[in-house]
């Protein structure tokens, strides 16, 4: 009889939210107390997209919760000065101690106000990947919400780690904050990078193993060779930053090189502003009586407002338009007489005219036999006419997606390249239906748990959008974040995501220099950040390093040291994922492929009580309000939802009184019955127990639902494609806010407010980058890249030894990958020591040459600046974070930027 | 007759690591000890290449090399064709880690070490009991689980409790695991379904092991 | 697959191990050799039978030293119906005692017993290495003619030392080199046909491997000179010893190269590639 034989033997239900791709469920294994291992979630097989397993990264939360390295006390800093330099002289000191001293810098501020005298908020807050930290920080919202005026500028990566661009543009044309494949049901698959074997979470994995069993073509369009790219159907090598180019040459295949039948006609026709007529100014001709725009009429052979009854609207084509008028920037209404106009959808045709594939061809190093192959297989595979039946609901069958990647959707192109790919939907009536190209969660707009019903009706036939204001008095001059955008990135909106989304890195570039036409912005007072480390995770980390070391307060919580909590004041170690209490939401549809058949919420049960003095999160919370005076308020924002589910709904009310402290269990079990009453229309109510004996409980959700399609015919809304007169407008008056204001910096920004994307020199930006630091881009000949893997992408496990040990058997873990032959070229051999050089700065890492590769591309995986963290600082890995540099020039109109750099590789050591 | 065997989807796996990671904590296995790992191949040369990621691990041959070299008989071959290592007779000779053509085998001495160091933690502690040092060690297609799962009654494949780590935590579905000689049961269904082979067949070893590469039959 | 072609080193065996065909190959060729030199009693046999016997019991005390439970070592012997390693030890349990009987009775009846289970010894290392089937390099079957011949080679090298310059015993040195030289050149041949496994021939062209390849040369030659430097009784005398440490050191060489740093594992072979979507498959309704 072993050891094991006789053990204690309880399985604890929890989650696992490390990354965006997720929540998916899991059981932790705890024998005689300990916990030794993650399970899945067997009980959750049926209704997890996933079958209720976890991705490996779960499996290092057993070594996380162990970790020797762990801050284990609250600490002080006892050095002032902050530096990567300096010792910060941590000692342990007493929770009484690092709260009330939190508390009482809190208690000043609220005295003095919330906002210093820049109308900055003086207290200011990072959370890391995706929003995901909020799965772990407890009843931390309620208190921020309680708080009142916080800052969320200081990014940590987002704008350049996200795909960026295809939040907002995704967010903006079908509520599409993340956009997908709809895997489980389509046949052909452009991808432009997106990494879903590695990035999309169990469910994308799960789904496109299926999809390839079932046969689904997948083509990985993408400079290296990714785990994505090795399980698609053909790997297509493009040149770094030249997707629009491609994607752009894909809809002028179609349209020139194909008949009009191919495309899905009745859609573009009835759901797009294909056939509104637009005028010679490029604005919508529009009636000039009621202000809607024109289409031409088929039957009365007559322009008319889009919305009259019974009009059949001309698809394309240029006809002479008798009286109309134009909506210009800042409300300038242009009437026109006699006025020649074309569709939209002709605007759209005219502008791709010189994208053909041989064009292409030249500029992505792609055959040009191939982009026009992909272009044919893909209007073959679209199905267009056929239907589907979706329990009981019949929708538009159109099997073809185009998915884009990080670097991809982000910084210049990205505009671009999310147009191309939302046209190439389009154009087959492939956008949110089934089989083709879906969103799954807003951000921008609420509410966050359904998408669909943040579907509004909004100007010209098409859904609202949120924009910040451009007009002459409504536009924001004096910014109101340290990362302005509300007065740069009107597209990004003024929810509570807005911020962290704008240009983040901004915040951290404005610290050190502001524009002078703006107040240089006060650093915040207090600084809490959380499940984020900026100083390794952004650009040119070693200047975000000295930014940080300015702030004046900084409360880290901390999991280990690590190089942001360096420049901390006070460190509070809260219980981490296996030692604490939460109730989250699942299911519905959320990030990436994340649309199940069932929504609700699944529990994470302390599986172990905290190590050594760590504290709940919610523990902490509760305590930072009733410290700051805040804990009435504190209730009241727990009482409406701050936790996940308002405590009082409909038939049940579970509300805490607000006057006193409530103790985790007690603030969670309301959370359970809440949500579970709500879940069930008031039917059903489960506490705590049962959830730490159940683990979840879920409901059915309509997988109609997964298709915004159905919603837009029920409102009678257009996708706002193609055209973007929207945009041009937006952007018209944002540049004449600017220039009135003498900003001039923001100008090559402006020019991507344009209403059909047009193909620049994308790769050009980063070659003239390279001529302004100084340098010669002949110097620097190879592109560098990144890309992810799944042991470490957002895992907050750089310092896990057991990820390190299991992705050690993935090829380019902690190297350079690069190509075999531009390697020998170089003489560099497999294991060699390189160095990898921008203007910028330098990294080293180990040369590991292969031939899924580009030869004018090096990649280096992850990010791996630490110093500091445990373990990771002595791995000595490259990372491209180091020599990419922090740069107004490459950040695009959304305030985004990509991760590539031009640079040079040689050999610094033998293997 | 039972023969257990497990079957690995190449079309599907990712590379991921999850059954490495599952393999190394639901087993206990020191640093550096691998008895799941998925290689990650590259096949010719750019731009026409292709990356393919392999399970790789004790092949439970029919006829294990292994068990033929271990002169102290440590190495058995259960009924059900799983092939085990008696670590109480095991003298640590490596001679069936020599012998084994899928390097599935591993012997690490006191060096091996813990996660963190030299120290181990709450949890390895629980876990390393020190048997395992010093002698031969390998996959045992977790035939702990599926004794203890058969004697409730379980299928061992079906159900997740007598089901090896690797395949219960694999999320492409690459693995599954199963009863070859029942005839009508899903692991000889997948590979009457589908195209695959066993890696170094010319040996002879007869591994139970199988990589589906293609539907159809072979 | 390209990567497959960097199948790893075993880690398991190191200088201990190949101290033991090293040490065992010799010794055996030794004993074997003396045991020829008492049966035609025309040579002492008696110090070299001992010294080959302890040449081999320092080889398994090696082998002993790196194995992961020493104290279980005797668990070695329960396998004797496949395994080559039991059936190496258990004729060793029987070499050592009769050859050790050989040298204290001066028997010559006991030392060809000794010889003969030398040659099972050595034909039982031969077969360790070639049942190895993880390691191509060990599993190619010219490996057995290899490690007979070479540790006849060695010993009958060594012998020359011990003051038997006289033609036959050079003529047993200068037969058991050549037959050396034809096993070993057959060998490369043969792991040369075998796919995968240029890394290995590759470690027998480094520094080392020729510098062993030129030792077994220069011993041949200088073992084929001493006859007809008998006229020269200091010059013959060094070129005997000189020959036969070199036929030693030869094959110490390449035997040290071929268990631990010409040791690859087998390479993982993936016939196929795997069909990933193809575009074709049935619709999904």
């Amino acid at each position: 009889m072993t050891a094991a034989d006789t053990a204690t033997v309880k399985e604890v239900p929890s989650f696992c939210y490390n990354c965006v791709a997720g929540p998916d469920l899991m059981t932790v294994r705890v024998e005689n107390g300990v916990a030794t291992r993650i399970d899945p979630c067997h009980a959750a097989e049926t209704i997890h997209p996933g079958l209720g397993r976890v991705c490996v990264k779960a499996f290092g939360l057993v070594q996380k919760t162990y970790n020797p390295h762990r801050v284990l006390t609250p600490m002080k800093r006892t050095n002032p000065r902050k530096g990567r330099g300096e010792d910060p002289g941590f000692v342990p000191i007493s929770w009484d101690e690092a709260l009330d001293t939190i508390a009482a810098r809190l208690n000043d501020i609220r005295a003095r106000g919330l906002l210093d005298e820049a109308g900055l908020p003086r207290v200011a807050a990072t959370f890391g990947h995706g929003g995901t930290p909020q799965s772990y920080m407890g009843s931390f919202p309620a208190f921020l919400f309680a708080w009142g005026a916080v800052d969320y500028s200081f990014g940590s990566g987002q704008g350049v780690k996200c795909t960026h661009s295809e939040h907002l543009y995704g967010e903006f044309w079908h509520r599409g904050f993340t956009v997908c494949a709809d895997t489980v049901h389509t046949r052909y698959i452009i991808s432009c990078g997106f990494n879903a074997e590695v990035s999309g979470g169990v469910c994308a994995v799960r789904r496109h193993a299926d999809a390839r069993i079932r046969g689904v073509k997948r083509v990985q369009v993408e400079p290296h060779l990714s785990a994505t790219g090795a399980c698609s159907a053909e790997w297509v090598p493009i040149r770094p930053k030249t997707d629009p180019a491609f994607l752009l040459s894909l809809v002028h295949t179609i349209l020139f090189e194909h008949e009009r039948t191919v495309l899905d006609l009745p859609f573009l026709r009835d759901r797009t502003a294909s056939p509104y007529l637009v005028g010679p100014d490029g604005y919508y001709l529009r009636d000039p009586d009621s202000g809607r725009p024109l289409v031409w009429d088929e039957a009365t052979g007559a322009p008319v407002p889009f919305d009259t009854d019974g009009v059949r609207p001309i698809l394309e084509g240029r006809a002479i338009v008798a009286e109309a008028v134009t909506r210009g920037p800042d409300e300038e209404h242009r009437p026109y007489h006699n006025v020649e106009a074309r569709t939209a959808f002709t605007a759209m045709a005219d502008s791709v005219s010189g994208y053909t594939a041989d064009w292409a061809a030249k500029v992505c190093d792609i055959p040009a036999e191939t982009i026009r192959r992909i272009a044919r297989e893909y209007l073959d595979s679209a199905c267009v006419g056929e239907t589907i039946e979706i329990e009981g609901e019949t929708l538009p069958f159109r099997p073809v997606a185009v998915t884009l990647g990080k670097t991809v959707n982000n910084g210049w192109g990205a505009y671009e390249c999310c147009w191309a790919r939302t046209m190439l939907a389009t154009l087959v009536g492939a956008l949110e239906v089934p089989g083709g190209t879906l969103g799954t969660t807003v951000r921008i707009n609420r509410p966050h748990e359904n998408r669909l019903m943040s579907v509004k009706p909004g100007e010209d036939g098409f859904m609202n959008a949120n924009f910040n204001p451009t007009g002459r008095n409504s536009w924001l001059s004096k910014p109101g974040g340290r990362n302005a955008h509300r007065s740069l990135v009107p597209i990004v909106g003024n929810g509570p995501w807005a911020q962290a989304l704008g240009p983040t890195h901004l915040a951290w570039m404005f610290a050190k220099d502001a524009p002078k036409e703006w107040p240089q912005p006060p650093l915040p007072e207090i600084w809490f950040a959380f499940r984020t480390n900026p100083a390794i995770s952004f650009w040119n980390t070693a200047e975000l390093s000295n930014a940080m070391a300015r702030m004046p307060f900084i409360v880290a919580f901390a999991y280990t040291y690590d190089e942001t909590n360096h420049m901390a004041d006070i460190l509070l170690p809260d219980a981490t994922d296996l030692e604490s209490t939460q109730l989250i939401r699942i299911g519905g549809t959320k990030f990436v492929e994340q649309h199940w058949a069932h929504s609700g919420v699944a529990l994470r049960a302390p599986a172990i009580p905290p190590r050594g003095e760590a504290r709940d999160f919610t523990w902490i919370s509760t305590e930072l309000a009733r410290r700051a005076g805040l804990l009435e308020r504190y209730n009241a924002a727990l009482n409406k939802g701050a936790a996940g589910a308002p405590l009082k709904g409909e038939g049940y009310d579970f509300s805490l009184s607000t006057g006193e402290v409530h103790d985790v269990d007690t603030i969670w079990n309301a959370v359970c019955k809440a949500a579970t009453a709500e879940l069930s229309g008031g039917a059903e109510v489960r506490d705590l127990d049962w959830f730490k004996q159940h683990g979840h409980y879920v409901v059915p959700f309509k997988r109609e639902d997964w298709y915004l399609y159905p919603t837009m015919v029920r409102l009678g809304l257009r996708f706002e494609l193609p055209y973007q007169e929207r945009l041009l407008r937006t952007g018209e008056e944002l540049g004449r806010r600017l220039h009135e204001h003498d900003i001039h910096w923001w100008d090559s920004q402006l020019d991507e407010y344009v209403a059909i994307p047009q193909w620049h020199d994308v790769p050009e930006r980063w070659a003239q980058s390279v001529r302004d630091q100084g340098g010669d881009p002949d110097d620097y000949p190879l592109w560098g890249i990144t890309t992810k893997s799944m042991q470490y992408t957002t895992g907050n496990n750089a310092g896990i030894p057991l990820m390190n040990e299991v992705a050690g058997n993935m090829r380019g873990h902690g190297a350079v990958i690069l190509n075999a032959t531009t390697a020998a070229r170089l003489g560099i051999k497999a294991g060699d020591r390189v160095e990898v050089r921008s203007p910028v700065s330098v990294t080293t890492g180990r040369a590991e040459p292969v031939q899924g590769c580009r030869p004018d591309t090096v990649v280096l995986p992850g990010q791996w600046d630490h110093w500091k963290t445990p373990y990771a600082k002595d791995l000595a890995f490259p990372s491209l974070n180091t020599v990419i540099p922090m740069s107004l020039a490459l950040t695009d109109a959304t305030g985004s930027g990509s991760d590539v750099v031009r640079v040079s590789v040689r050999k610094v050591g033998a293997a | 007759m039972t023969r257990y065997v497990m079957i690995a989807d190449l079309r599907r796996c990712v590379g991921c690591q999850t059954c490495t990671a599952a393999c190394k904590e639901g087993n206990g296995t020191p640093p550096g000890v691998q008895w799941r790992r998925v290689l990650d191949l590259e096949a010719g040369t750019y731009p026409n290449v292709n990356r393919v990621f392999v399970p790789v691990g004790c092949q439970h041959c029919a006829h294990p090399p292994c068990l033929e070299v271990c002169p102290s008989t440590a190495t058995r071959q259960r009924p059900d064709g799983i092939v085990t290592v008696d670590y109480t007779l095991c003298i640590g000779c490596s001679y069936c880690i020599m012998a084994c053509p899928y390097d599935a085998r591993s012997l690490v001495g006191s060096e091996a070490g813990f996660a963190f160091g030299e120290q181990p933690t709450e949890a390895e502690a629980a876990r390393a009991e020190g048997k395992s040092i010093g002698v031969a060690t390998k996959c045992t297609f977790c035939a702990g689980r599926i004794d203890a799962g058969t004697a409730r009654g379980l299928v061992p494949g079906q159900d997740p409790e007598a089901t090896p780590l690797c395949v219960n935590n694999c999320i492409s579905g690459a693995l599954s695991f199963g009863d070859i000689d029942d005839a009508f049961g899903p692991v000889a269904s997948l590979l009457a379904e589908n195209k695959s082979f066993r890696m170094h067949e010319s040996e002879g070893t007869e591994p139970g092991f199988y990589y589906i590469w293609d539907k159809g039959m072979l | 697959m390209n990567r497959s072609l960097a199948a790893p080193h075993q880690r398991n065996w190191d200088l201990r191990a190949a101290g033991n065909f090293v040490f065992g190959g010799t010794g055996a060729g030794l004993i074997v050799t003396a045991a020829l030199a008492a049966a035609a009693a025309a040579a002492p046999f008696r110090l070299p039978l001992a010294i080959g016997l302890f040449s081999v019991m320092i080889g398994l005390s090696l082998v002993w030293l790196e194995i992961g439970k020493p104290w279980r070592a005797l668990n070695v012997f329960f396998h004797p119906h496949t395994s080559w390693m039991t059936r190496e030890s258990i004729v060793a349990g029987a070499l050592i005692p009769i050859g050790l009987i050989a040298v204290v009775l001066a028997s010559a009846t006991a030392a060809l017993a000794a010889a003969a289970l030398a040659c099972g010894f050595l034909f039982c290392q031969a077969h360790i290495l070639r049942a190895a089937r993880g390691i191509p390099a060990w599993r190619q079957k010219e490996i057995v003619p290899f490690i007979l011949a070479t540790g006849l080679a060695e010993g009958s090298g060594l012998y020359l030392l011990a003051g038997a310059q006289t033609l036959p015993w050079l003529a047993l040195a200068l037969f058991a080199g050549l037959l050396r030289e034809g096993a070993w050149l057959a060998y490369r041949a043969g792991l040369a046909r075998t796919p995968g496994s240029a890394r290995s021939l590759g470690i027998f062209d480094t520094q080392a491997g020729r510098l062993a390849r030129g030792a077994q040369l220069v011993a041949l030659v200088s073992i084929a000179m001493t006859p007809l430097l008998a006229g020269f009784p200091g010059i013959a005398l060094l070129l005997a010893c000189t020959g036969g440490a070199l036929a030693a050191l030869a094959g110490w060489g390449l035997k040290a190269l071929l268990i631990t740093r010409a040791a690859f594992t087998r390479p993982v072979a993936v016939p196929v590639i795997p069909v990933r979507g193809s575009g074709g498959g049935p619709l999904p309704r």
